[in-house]
């Protein structure tokens, strides 16, 4: 065979591995989503959704895991939204070309990569213990901030920068103040990026069970928590706890909290989608 | 008689180039002044002094003095905001705002508190009739600037940069950007406008500059070459450099 | 109204200016002639420094509209022909300044006799109608007014052609009028130029609205 045989050869030999590859995973993902709907579908009524969890298996129920996984979303949104936010706009906006800058830069980088354990164990130490928090809500929540935080802070930034110079220029032509150009402005424009970039960190966030397991989501919890210094436990976990029983009956318990955890994800992630495509098309540049 | 805008003996330096060399220059009021030379040669930094905009840029640094109607704008008792006010500006791409055709016109009202619905519907109207645009947009100011061309958009920006009633026009090759007939709108516009505003323009288009300028001044390599009326600069210019500048013979 | 059409604009106006003045200067002379008018003479002599600063201002008016604004078609034609009939109008002015230099220099009345034999009025008169059909058309834009000129050049010169055998049979019957006589003939010359002049600005007006060159072309040409 000569050189351009052997060419078109690989040609199309990468083009059926690549192929292959992708299939790989979606199929995977594939097989696994048929089997969970197979062995829990049938499981999943009204009931499921509000009993609370027994040792018996019929009458198990996600409402607390349930509940706990929407206070933990709500609260964590609300510490982590303003924050990374905030944190975001000042890196990108105010703090640059300074040598305190850069670091900052090099760590936030570095927190995105650090094992959630980790987090967990800072929030046990932080906020469970010096803080006295105990093994709370508010506890949980604030340690998942610090851990989706870097993830808001890239996305603001990222958004902001997508913003044209020109734009800034024209504000600041106009007489508008730094703060002003940016509240008026360069916030609005990069909303929508700004807004996917929470919804995934907040989806992340919802599907975290390790960091939440240090702090002491514990696994059996009788009731849904009324306020943040309550004991809590979210889906993840209880997921965890049923698919480590031998009942038969725990097995399709789990598979059916797993459809709920996927619904909400798949939900989380689509909203993103939408906001994505919808703030794309009004902010052509 | 005293002159609107003043420059005297104006260095200006980014970190260690220096990129503007002892000029001195002064504009009269209610004309039209073209800033020409090739590219680099310090035009639209030497335009962008007068309404402060290189105070953005890292390493910027000047000496001489900027006076506008006698008062010096970089003294420390100035606000920036308040001389931006006072010079409006408008830059080579259009850069309308991603909102609608109203909120790009009343933003610089907006920005200062002005809120009184009468009051910003006659600025809009005031604001579009002389920038020769509110024929075409009249029936829908709710429509995204975007959506307007680029001619349309352009002045659109001409419009909310007066919106403020500016009595200083900065211009950054406001036309190069556009097709011949919007070029020629606009070049239409600032013959108009000359008669409310005090207008600079920096173009590299010297038939632009003749159309247009009464005065016009030559910069080249950062210094000022030549500045004098139009006619005589096209004309007869009194430097060689000058006259092969527009003679196209370099830049 | 863009800047250049308001500068075309003016440049027309000071040309008629320019064309009014020229022929007041032209009828003065006439009057001063007839009637050996010093004084009258002597007033378009001064006069005759404002033509020549209206031609210095028209050359530059239309030098700075080409410099700045880079006219096309008609508008440079319309330029470049009012470059030109700048200087036929000046050199009208120079005949009428002419005609009244020699209206000092004459001591005497000139004999009514010579002046008819001469049709030294008619003459006068014809150039100056000439000169105002040209200024008309120019106004106008009427080329076919313009070229009636052609036509109407060809009285002035019937009278100049015949002008010499007049003159000559004066002087035999008046040897001692000889000085004005000869200054009568070349008046006569000078009113035939005034034609030629307003033949080549009719040239120009038809060349810039209908962007026909009509130079060195003969007479049967000039009018179809």
């Amino acid at each position: 065979m000569n050189k351009t045989s052997i060419n078109r050869l690989i040609d199309v030999a990468f083009r059926y591995f690549g192929l292959a590859c992708t299939l790989f995973g979606l199929v995977m993902l594939g097989i696994f989503i048929i089997d969970v709907l197979i062995k829990g579908l049938g499981r999943l009524d009204w009931k499921f959704l509000i009993s609370l969890p027994s040792r018996f298996p019929e009458k198990a129920g996600i409402y607390t895991a349930l509940l706990g996984t929407c206070w933990i979303l709500v609260l964590t949104a609300l510490i982590a939204i303003p924050m990374g936010v905030a944190a975001g706009i000042y890196l990108e906006e105010y703090g640059k070309k300074s040598r305190f800058a850069n670091i900052l830069e090099i760590n936030i980088t570095n927190l995105a990569g650090i094992p959630s354990i980790i987090y967990g164990l800072l929030g046990l130490e932080i906020f469970v213990r010096t803080l006295g928090l105990g093994q709370s809500v508010l506890a949980g929540a604030m340690t998942l901030s610090l851990l989706i935080l870097p993830i808001i802070i890239v996305a603001t930034r990222e958004s902001i920068r997508a913003v044209p110079r020109s734009l800034r220029e024209a504000a600041f032509a106009l007489g508008a103040t730094k703060w002003q150009t940016i509240w008026t402005q360069v916030l609005p424009a990069s909303a929508g990026g700004v807004l996917t970039g929470i919804i995934l960190a907040l989806s992340r966030a919802v599907g975290e069970a390790a960091p939440l397991i240090v702090v002491g989501a514990l696994a059996y919890v009788p009731f849904a928590p009324k306020t943040p210094m309550d004991e809590f436990s979210v889906l993840p976990i209880q997921i965890f706890n049923w698919v480590s029983r031998p009942q038969q009956g725990f097995t399709i318990n789990s598979a059916a909290a797993i459809i709920i955890l996927l619904m909400i994800t798949f939900l989380m992630n689509g909203i993103a989608i939408y906001f994505r495509s919808k703030w794309q098309k009004k902010v052509k540049w | 008689m005293n002159k609107k805008l003043e420059a005297r003996n104006v260095n200006v330096y980014y970190d260690q180039t220096h990129v503007i060399k002892g000029v001195n220059l002064g504009i009269d009021m209610n004309s039209v002044t073209a800033f020409i030379g090739p590219s680099g040669c310090g035009k639209s930094t030497f335009l962008r002094l007068y309404n402060r905009m290189n105070d953005l840029i890292e390493g910027f640094r000047k000496d001489g003095q900027i006076l506008i109607d006698g008062k010096e704008i970089y003294e420390n008792g100035m606000r920036v905001e308040d001389l931006r006010k006072k010079v409006g500006m408008v830059f080579q791409k259009p850069n309308p705002f991603p909102k609608s055709i109203y909120e790009n016109v009343i933003y610089g009202l907006r920005i200062r508190g002005i809120n009184n619905k009468k009051m910003l519907d006659e600025t809009v109207e005031r604001s579009l009739r002389q920038a020769a645009l509110w024929d075409e947009v009249k029936d829908n100011l709710k429509k995204s600037a975007l959506a307007l061309s680029g001619g349309q958009q352009q002045r659109l920006c001409i419009a909310r940069a007066i919106a403020t009633e500016p009595s200083v026009l900065l211009m950054d090759e406001p036309a190069s950007a556009l097709d011949p007939i919007s070029t020629s709108k606009v070049e239409d516009l600032i013959y108009e406008l000359k008669s409310q505003f005090t207008i600079i323009i920096v173009t590299h288009n010297m038939q632009q500059a003749g159309r247009v300028s009464d005065h016009t001044a030559f910069f080249y390599l950062g210094e000022l070459v030549e500045y004098d009326e139009t006619k005589k600069i096209f004309t007869n210019p009194a430097d060689t450099r000058t006259q092969d500048y527009i003679t196209g013979r370099f830049g | 109204m863009t800047h250049l059409e308001s500068e075309i604009k003016n440049l027309k106006s000071e040309m008629l200016e320019m064309f009014a003045l020229v022929k007041s200067q032209l009828e003065k002379s006439k009057q001063s002639l007839i009637r050996l008018d010093k004084d009258l003479a002597r007033e378009v002599l001064v006069h005759e420094k404002r033509v020549n600063g209206f031609e210095l201002k028209v050359d530059r008016d239309c030098e700075n509209i080409i410099a700045l604004f880079n006219p096309l078609a008609i508008d440079l034609r319309f330029v470049l022909a009012c470059l030109k009939i700048n200087s036929n109008l000046e050199r009208i002015g120079d005949i009428a300044e002419g005609i009244c230099q020699f209206v000092l220099n004459i001591k005497l009345e000139p004999e009514k006799s010579l002046l008819e034999n001469t049709r030294m009025m008619e003459m006068f008169d014809t150039s100056i109608m000439v000169l105002d059909d040209t200024m008309q058309a120019f106004e106008t834009e009427d080329t076919r007014l313009a070229r009636s000129v052609f036509k109407k050049d060809e009285i002035l010169d019937e009278i100049n052609l015949n002008a010499n055998q007049a003159v000559a049979d004066f002087i035999r019957e008046n040897p001692e009028r000889i000085n004005q006589s000869l200054y009568l003939l070349s008046s006569i010359r000078k009113l035939e130029r005034v034609g030629d002049q307003c033949k080549n600005i009719a040239e120009e007006i038809i060349f810039y609205i209908e962007a026909k060159v009509l130079k060195h072309k003969s007479r049967e040409q000039k009018q179809a």
